[in-house]
């Protein structure tokens, strides 16, 4: 049941198919039943007139035969009488069978049964009541349909006409001829049968008409459903077939149009962010070489600093930092370009995590002077193997690190390390000044600062974060961010164990267990 | 004073150059084309090449292979694009190290030119054997048999760097700092393309080592001798 209706549901075909079958069934049903109760109807009143017009004339012929016997003796008499019913169960063009009775009106008083006639077949019982009284009655012909039982035990229908007959010396008999309606419901059920069948046969050809029908419109249907699949699988060359010009053809025509821009739009779009990326990797790569000399001919003016006067001297320093951070910009550019243009390749090999997170913290630790926080690291197992992209995922904690010891104010920095066997957490949290709803929303936006009046403790590109999130994502891992004002921020990572790999959870929850609100 | 030859095509950063490595001692060609780089380099052999990928004529890569052809001296790459492919290409045509443009500092250059430049392994003197092959660290030569087999410096230093103390795992971090002299990298790819280079010239089926084996999730170490 479900399944039909589920195809039902599926299918436009199916369902118009067999709706206009069900329709077709009602309309052939009605028009069959009128027709076949037409038929029957004048069959069996054809039947009866003509049976009515045969029993008239034999009633008539025994009557007269009879009259004319009259003075006779009963011998005599009967004999007249077998050949009166003999005449009348031969009579007519009609071979359907018929039974002659001869009896006795009840209302007949003569005890001796001088005269009846029975049918050797049929039995007297048969007749209707109904209409030996109304024979009994008056002289009129009567008839009427009934059952006829026969002495073999069988019975089936059949028309009783009867009429009253006077036999002379011996009183009031009753004739009655049975005529056997076998023929007639023959040809009943022989109209029946045709009607069916040709019923039968209309619905299962209306149903095929139907189903061609359909078909001719489904396909082309079916065949644009098809291609927009494939357009929107992002095969935009695809385009229905115009070979008429009928409602289907506008409708390729217009879907052709629409997928004509749509594809020249998007086209445009791609073309657009290909060369916008190009030129990002372009300007940057254009930057390199200048930058280089820029680099060394300060450096060679930096060392020369003190042969300076002050004013001089500091103008080398300040260029020197400023060249620097240029090319810690630069880099950051490119390896965001790198992100845009896909390009970013991950190369991993089996290295110790917490090894890797050591030397991060160690290299911190050389580069920052003036920064009273400290960064303490803390692992449930002095180990932890990983395959992984070693330069990101250094890069990575060396992001976070910085973005915490920035942030920190001079409070400790915590870095947490869980593993299980096929991820391993890290979090960095600090407790400095933290970051609210909105914020951490933004949190790994390029370029995006958390207080812009804030000054930058050490220069930092702003794209750390969201190259970081960029690394992480590229072993299949996360990266999550906590906050909460003056509560401090935590960043967790989570990468699989093995690079490439789906997590399957967060080893390290990204609300710190030491906080309760 | 050593001479170095620095090819590239950006006239600017080629003065600079030539300034800083004059004043740190040496002696220095300047050429701007890549294919006057193969000229230069035959009438006025340096002791190394400087070399930049990209440059008109023919490319840096392409030049590296033609000078890689009749000459072991030391080749540096310099990239501005620092794609992994250029870098593994270079590596491939038989630069020994390659550095990023923009360089960290100038004391950076300086370092990695003249580690290249050092005999490396002067600790070492005499002969090493290491599976079927015999080293003779004085006389930079390496015999299998009575067969010589050419190698550069570079893989000299770090077939060396193995065989002296066989059976010792060496990481790749190890290695850098032992041969190329970083102080600190973790850009593993010299290593591992060197590796295979040596590879290609010393074992019998560089599919399967028997002289630099290597050590999963390690690094790389020397069989014994046979």
């Amino acid at each position: 049941m479900n399944r039909i209706r589920r195809a039902l549901a599926q299918s436009l075909a199916t369902k118009v198919i067999l709706s206009t079958v069900l329709l077709s069934l009602g309309v052939v049903w009605l028009t069959g039943s009128a027709l076949y109760s037409r038929l029957a109807d004048g069959i069996r009143s054809t039947n009866l007139s003509s049976s009515l017009a045969e029993s008239r004339f034999a009633f008539f012929n025994a009557q007269y035969q009879l009259a004319l016997s009259e003075g006779k003796t009963p011998t005599e008499r009967r004999k007249v009488l077998a050949e009166v019913i003999l005449d009348a169960s031969t009579q007519g063009v009609k071979e359907s069978r018929r039974e002659i009775l001869f009896l006795k009106a009840d209302s007949n008083l003569n005890t001796s049964q001088l005269y009846e006639v029975d049918s050797p077949i049929l039995r007297q019982q048969s007749i209707p009541r109904e209409l030996k009284s109304a024979v009994e009655k008056n002289n009129d012909l009567h008839y009427q349909y009934g059952t006829a039982y026969y002495t073999s035990g069988k019975s089936s229908e059949i028309l009783f006409v009867g009429q009253r007959i006077n036999v002379p010396g011996a009183g009031r008999y009753e004739m009655y001829i049975a005529f056997q309606l076998t023929s007639q419901a023959a040809t009943i059920s022989l109209i029946l049968n045709s009607l069916f069948l040709t019923g039968f046969a209309l619905l299962f050809l209306i149903g095929l008409i139907t189903w061609l029908v359909v078909r001719q419109v489904v396909k082309p249907v079916r065949e644009a459903a098809r291609i927009a699949t494939r357009f929107t699988e992002g095969d935009y060359s695809q385009r229905m077939k115009v070979t008429s010009s009928d409602e289907m053809s506008t409708l390729a025509t217009s879907y052709n149009e629409m997928a004509l821009s749509i594809e020249k739009q998007i086209s445009r779009l791609e073309n657009l962010s290909r060369v916008q990326q190009r030129f990002v990797s372009d300007v940057s790569h254009e930057l390199r070489t200048p930058l280089t000399t820029l680099r060394m001919a300060s450096e060679v003016i930096y060392n020369r600093r003190d042969s300076f006067d002050p004013l001089v001297a500091r103008s080398a320093e300040l260029l020197s930092a400023q060249i620097e951070r240029f090319e810690r910009l630069l880099e950051d550019l490119l390896e965001v370009s790198r992100f845009d243009a896909e390009v970013a390749v991950l190369e991993a090999v089996d290295f110790d995590l917490i090894a890797l997170i050591h030397r991060a913290v160690n290299d911190l630790k050389v580069s920052e002077n003036g920064v009273d926080s400290q960064i303490i690291v803390s692992s449930e197992v002095p180990t932890v193997a990983v395959k992984a992209d070693a330069r990101r995922v250094e890069r990575i904690m060396r992001n976070l690190l910085s973005n915490a010891l920035d942030h920190a104010e001079g409070k400790d920095v915590t870095v947490t390390i869980t593993a299980t066997p096929t991820e391993v957490g890290i979090g960095v949290r600090d407790h400095g000044i933290g970051l609210d709803e909105a914020s951490l929303i933004r949190v790994f936006d390029r370029f995006w600062r958390a207080d812009p009046s804030r000054a930058r403790v050490r220069g930092g590109t702003g794209l750390g974060l969201s190259i970081a999130m960029e690394d992480a994502r590229l072993h299949n891992g996360e990266l999550d961010a906590w906050g909460r004002p003056g509560a401090g921020a935590h960043f967790v990572l989570t990468l699989p164990r093995i690079a490439g790999e789906q997590i399957e959870g967060r080893p390290i929850k990204v609300v710190p267990l030491d906080f309760h609100k | 004073m050593p001479l170095i030859l620095v090819v590239d095509d950006d006239q600017d950063l080629a003065e600079m150059l030539g300034i800083v490595l004059t004043s740190s001692g040496f002696d220095v060609d300047l050429v701007g084309r890549g294919d006057e780089a193969l000229e230069v380099f035959r009438n006025n052999p340096p002791d190394l090449v400087l070399l930049d990928v990209m440059l008109p004529g023919i490319d840096g890569i392409e030049v590296c292979r033609l000078i890689r052809q009749e000459s072991m001296v030391p080749i540096v790459m310099l990239s501005a694009k620092g794609e992994t492919q250029d870098i593994v290409r270079g590596l491939e045509a038989g630069a020994d190290d390659y550095m990023q443009k923009p360089f960290r500092d100038k004391a950076e250059l300086i370092a990695r030119i003249r580690t290249r430049l050092r005999r490396t392994n002067s600790d070492v003197t005499g002969q090493l054997t290491i599976g079927d092959l015999t080293i003779d660290v004085t006389a930079h030569e390496v015999q299998r048999g009575s067969g010589l087999i050419p190698l550069t410096r570079l893989e000299f230093d770090l077939l060396v760097a193995l065989a002296k103390e066989p059976g010792r795992v060496f990481t790749r971090d190890a290695l850098l700092s032992e041969v190329w002299g970083y102080r600190h990298s973790t850009d593993t790819r010299l290593v591992n393309v060197h590796v295979q280079r040596l590879r290609s010239k010393i074992e019998h089926d560089p599919e399967h080592p028997e002289i630099v084996m290597t050590v999963r999730g390690v690094g790389y170490k020397a069989g014994g001798p046979a």
